[in-house]
């Protein structure tokens, strides 16, 4: 009788869990052979060769990475800073209310907002114009869909920093951090020791794998970039996309096989952070 | 003597958190606000009564992500909970793990693409069944990560005990192990329901066009350079939240057990 | 647990490979009489799928057309974001699971579309004839009755009819560059001041292009050429990348569609725009994005003269009242109103000529456009649009051969 609940709960989980994934992976895959879909004749190499040859899936995951590494080294870094700092401060009634906020901002909105703020007809080029430092749009800064992802950076940190100021936060309160400080304190450890001893290594070996799942999150990330990424190169999920639903439907295979490349490096990097043992690590 | 300069960087803090909602309320109440002007033509109610009122369907949008998102996230936690029961205390709990991290992870656009096939084929396609579902597919790996550390020895022990006592599985579950997960259950029932309400990838894919929640509606608006009602949709998407926050600020995250 | 997901992987590919091809057709529905045809779709549901990106056309559709099929017919009209390649995506999806009864019975179309839904048989027809409005079109007018140089064969109804042109503000050049040759020269005067967007409007603008260097207005018509193409466009991208270096930021990156475009304009950032519908311009100044200074003007070789349409897809699941509401759509009344200045602003595609008197005076007293210019104005420079292919391949070229350069 337990046993039979017990398999019915694993299958269900089996069902809910694991088959769509492997479902869309096997479509996927698939697809980029050539096997399915309705201008496809039959299992060919083609799509494949012709995506590596282009070279344009491993400069968009590239370009990616290096976003997404930016984004969380300001955002970690900042957040790290901000409760250093303003620990205290941050725990009374209406700032720790204020500070809980920003998660109340998605995706959509964080870029929306950082277009309408940052964008050659946006506010501060309005507010630039207006103090005469700039008498043209054309003057301000290209700071949304530009070549150097800075809008797509300030969207990622606006969501991102908030929540690590957050988890630091928590992670102190709860990792007695502050006692452990006093007692090194004490124990005659100067101020910066603390932090570099005490401060840091605590917060950071706790949360490394959520840092680690944010960068995994953020090289997937599409809503932003697709607002106020370039043409080229794009990040990886507004590539993947923008090659499965393109007018040329001899080539849509070739979306699958960077949905298939992508879906396999994600996978292997969960491989290699969840399955080793590990201890104590946060989770939201 | 140090010059304070806390206070300063404080209210800047305070600024910059507060200033996009300001933003965004205000710009919904524009319109013809036209590059260089810093102040626009018009300024009132108009943006927010044609837009509830007429055809354009906002209002339709919100109530349609809300009984989206309300939906998965009851579905997710209360599937997320029971079923992370049987994972966490089966002998290969570590594999099991580690496949539901595999959904979790994925870029739910690229996830919702590859599976879209499967959707149609099973008539979920373009309607909000089938986005609940799909959001239920994203949500679940969550629900269940989240309850990961629930399952540890000292529940383990606590049923042994009502066991060894003559509880039945039932009053076990009732008078013993719901209790316990209470807060926890409301924390994922609020994760859930925003990672529901935020998205957009998955949903354009997999509802079409024709399901438009209030983010494809935000999407829709920017695309016509329609900022206003693109604030104004921006609005509706994040007040709901605020206010959850509001009563709920201390279930974002969780304590360890 | 391997041998599990091996399992399932296999499994999907069994699912897969059974697509079951069991499309009704619906043959009967081309036989009944209209009177019939229209009787029975009283408390139907209609799904459109359009472009969804100007808010006079959602105005038009969402205040005007859905309440009043409601109301004299019944039908309940619901509308889906999506143009060509999510119609041909959805369709392609469908019909590879072997959908019956499909997400989207109207969807709004051109030649590419067209094309492209008809190389993999999504659509339904011919159904033209059985419209009562149809009798107003004039189907001797080349531009109506070929799409990207193939014939209709009421396949896809009419809609609206537009030409493509270019659009300037007047108070920042006098003499806008109509050919290629003067915009090089302006460019380098005003460096920034002008791009492509990647979309099908600036793809338009290539075709275009494309004609003026194959030396006269007709030089891309007839079936694609490969040949031709691969000279022209190596011309034209040449000339592109020649240049690029004077586009908007650099030529480094491009607009990615027309609305951002308009903004560009609007914010003076480029001093040149184009688009269709006579480039947009009344909607654009009476909503007070653009400055009342803005013209359109013809370019020298032409540009592209071309009408849109509405097709039924082959699985479609309430064929009658898509017709119902197509045929609503092409009523002198719904096109009149679609043509208001201050409205929609679309030409009519129906032949006025045709109309009963009444409406002959209607359209002949309508308030004209304040700004914009008139289609005749630019009939003399009318070019036809060639065949999709061109379009297809402009896209891919595009990205590759500028964008990722």
């Amino acid at each position: 009788m337990k046993n039979k609940s017990e398999n019915i709960s694993l299958g269900l989980f089996v069902l809910i869990g694991v088959v769509p994934f492997a479902a869309a992976f096997g479509y996927a895959i698939l697809y980029s052979f050539g096997i399915i879909g309705v201008v496809n004749t039959g299992f060919t190499l083609e799509f494949w060769k012709a995506v590596i040859a282009s070279g344009e899936f491993f400069k968009s995951f590239l370009y990616s990475a290096v976003i997404a590494f930016i984004s969380l080294l300001i955002s970690v870094g900042g957040a790290l800073w901000i409760i250093l700092k303003f620990r205290n401060q941050l725990e009374r009634k209406f700032l720790s209310y204020i500070s809980y906020l920003p998660l109340a901002i998605p995706g959509v909105v964080a870029a929306f907002f950082t277009l309408q703020l940052f964008s050659k007809g946006g506010f501060f080029s309005r507010i630039s114009y207006n103090l005469g430092w700039t008498e043209t749009t054309v003057e301000f800064p290209d700071l949304v869909n530009d070549a150097y992802a800075i809008g797509i950076i300030l969207a990622f940190t606006t969501i991102v920093l908030p929540f690590f100021v957050l988890l630091f936060m928590n992670v102190y309160k709860n990792e007695r951090i502050q006692e452990l400080s006093i007692l090194a304190q004490a124990l005659g450890a100067k101020k910066n020791q603390v932090v570099r001893k005490v401060f840091l290594p605590i917060l950071l070996q706790k949360t490394w794998v959520l840092i680690v799942l944010y960068f995994i999150f953020l090289l997937g990330a599409y809503e932003i970039p697709l607002i106020l990424g370039q043409e080229a190169p794009q990040m990886l999920s507004v590539l993947i996309i923008r090659e499965i639903k393109q007018y040329d439907l001899t080539k849509i295979s070739e979306g699958y096989v960077a949905a298939v490349i992508y879906t396999v490096i994600v996978t292997l990097a969960a491989i290699m952070l969840f399955l080793p043992k590990k201890h104590g690590a946060y989770e939201t | 003597m140090r010059l304070n300069w806390k206070p300063f960087i404080l209210s800047l803090f305070v600024i910059l958190v507060l200033f996009p909602f300001a933003f965004m309320v205000l710009l919904s109440f524009m319109s013809g606000w036209r590059f260089p002007d810093l102040i626009p033509e018009y300024m009132g109610l108009n943006n927010w009564n044609t837009i509830l009122g007429s055809e354009v369907g906002l209002l339709e949008s919100f109530f349609s992500s809300l009984i989206i998102s309300l939906s998965v996230a009851i579905i997710s936690t209360l599937t997320g909970f029971l079923l992370s029961r049987t994972v966490y205390y089966h002998p290969r709990k570590r594999v099991l793990t580690l496949l539901t991290y595999f959904p979790y992870i994925l870029a739910p656009v690229v996830f919702a693409a590859c599976l879209s096939y499967f959707f149609l084929k099973l008539g979920l396609f373009g309607n909000i069944t089938g986005v609940i579902v799909a959001q239920f597919l994203i949500a679940f790996p969550y629900a269940l990560l989240f309850f990961s550390s629930f399952w540890n020895k000292k529940i383990r022990s606590y049923e042994d005990l009502v066991a060894t006592l003559g509880g039945s599985p039932v009053q076990k579950f009732i008078k013993v192990i719901l209790p316990l997960a209470k807060s926890m259950l409301l924390m994922c029932f609020f994760q859930t329901f925003l990672i529901s309400w935020f998205e957009y990838g998955l949903t354009s894919i997999i509802g079409v066009g024709k399901v438009q929640t209030l983010t494809i509606k935000v999407f829709l608006f920017i695309k016509e350079s329609n900022y206003y009602y693109g604030a104004l949709a921006c609005c509706l998407l994040i007040f709901p939240p605020i206010i959850l926050l509001y009563f709920n600020k201390r279930y974002v995250f969780k304590n360890p057990i | 647990m391997i041998k599990k997901i091996v399992l399932v992987v296999i499994l999907c590919a069994a699912l897969l490979s059974c697509g079951s091809e069991n499309k009704k057709d619906n043959q009967a529905l081309k036989t009944e009489d209209w009177e019939t045809i229209s009787k029975s779709t009283n408390g139907k549901t209609v799904n459109f799928m359009m472009w969804q990106g100007s808010p006079v056309i959602n105005e038009y559709i969402n205040n005007y057309i859905i309440p009043t099929v409601k109301e004299e017919y019944g039908v309940n009209l619901q509308i889906s974001g999506g143009q060509g390649p999510e119609i041909v995506q959805l369709a392609m999806s469908e019909r590879q699971a072997g959908i019956t009864e499909s997400q989207v019975d109207i969807v709004w179309i051109n030649g590419e579309t067209f094309f492209q839904l008809r190389s993999i048989d999504a659509l339904w027809g011919p159904f033209l004839s059985k419209l009562p409005n149809s009798q107003y079109i004039n189907f001797d007018d080349p531009f109506v009755s070929t799409d990207f140089q193939q014939p209709i064969k009421g396949m896809e109804a009419p809609w609206s009819m537009g030409q493509f042109a270019m659009v300037y503000d007047a108070t920042k050049a006098d003499d806008p560059p109509a050919t290629l040759d003067e915009l090089e020269a302006y460019i380098k005067k005003h460096p920034g001041t002008f791009t492509i967007s990647n979309d099908f409007t600036g793809m338009t603008l290539m075709k275009s292009f494309l004609a003026e260097l194959g030396g006269s207005p007709t030089s891309l018509n007839g079936e694609f050429d490969e040949d031709k193409y691969v000279k022209l466009s190596g011309q034209l991208w040449d000339w592109v990348n020649g240049n690029k270096q004077y586009f908007w930021k650099e030529g480094t990156t491009f607009p990615k569609e027309q609305s951002i475009m308009s903004q560009l304009f609007a914010n003076g950032e480029v001093n040149i725009t184009y688009g269709f519908s006579e480039g947009g311009v009344e909607e654009r100044v009476t909503s007070g994005l653009y400055p009342n200074t803005t013209k359109a003007y013809p370019w020298k070789n032409g540009t592209i003269k071309n009408a849109n349409y509405l097709g039924i897809l082959s699985n479609a699941t309430e064929k009658a009242a898509a017709m119902q509401v197509i045929n609503f759509m092409i009523s002198p009344e719904a096109q009149f109103e679609k043509a208001r200045a201050n409205g929609m602003d679309s030409n009519t595609i129906l032949d006025v000529k045709k109309l009963p008197q009444q409406w002959q005076d209607k359209f002949k007293n309508a308030p004209g456009r304040q700004y914009g210019i008139k289609l005749e104005e630019l009939s003399e420079y009318a070019i036809a649009e060639p065949a999709p292919e061109y379009m297809i391949r402009l896209y891919e070229d595009f990205r590759t051969k500028v964008i990722e350069k």
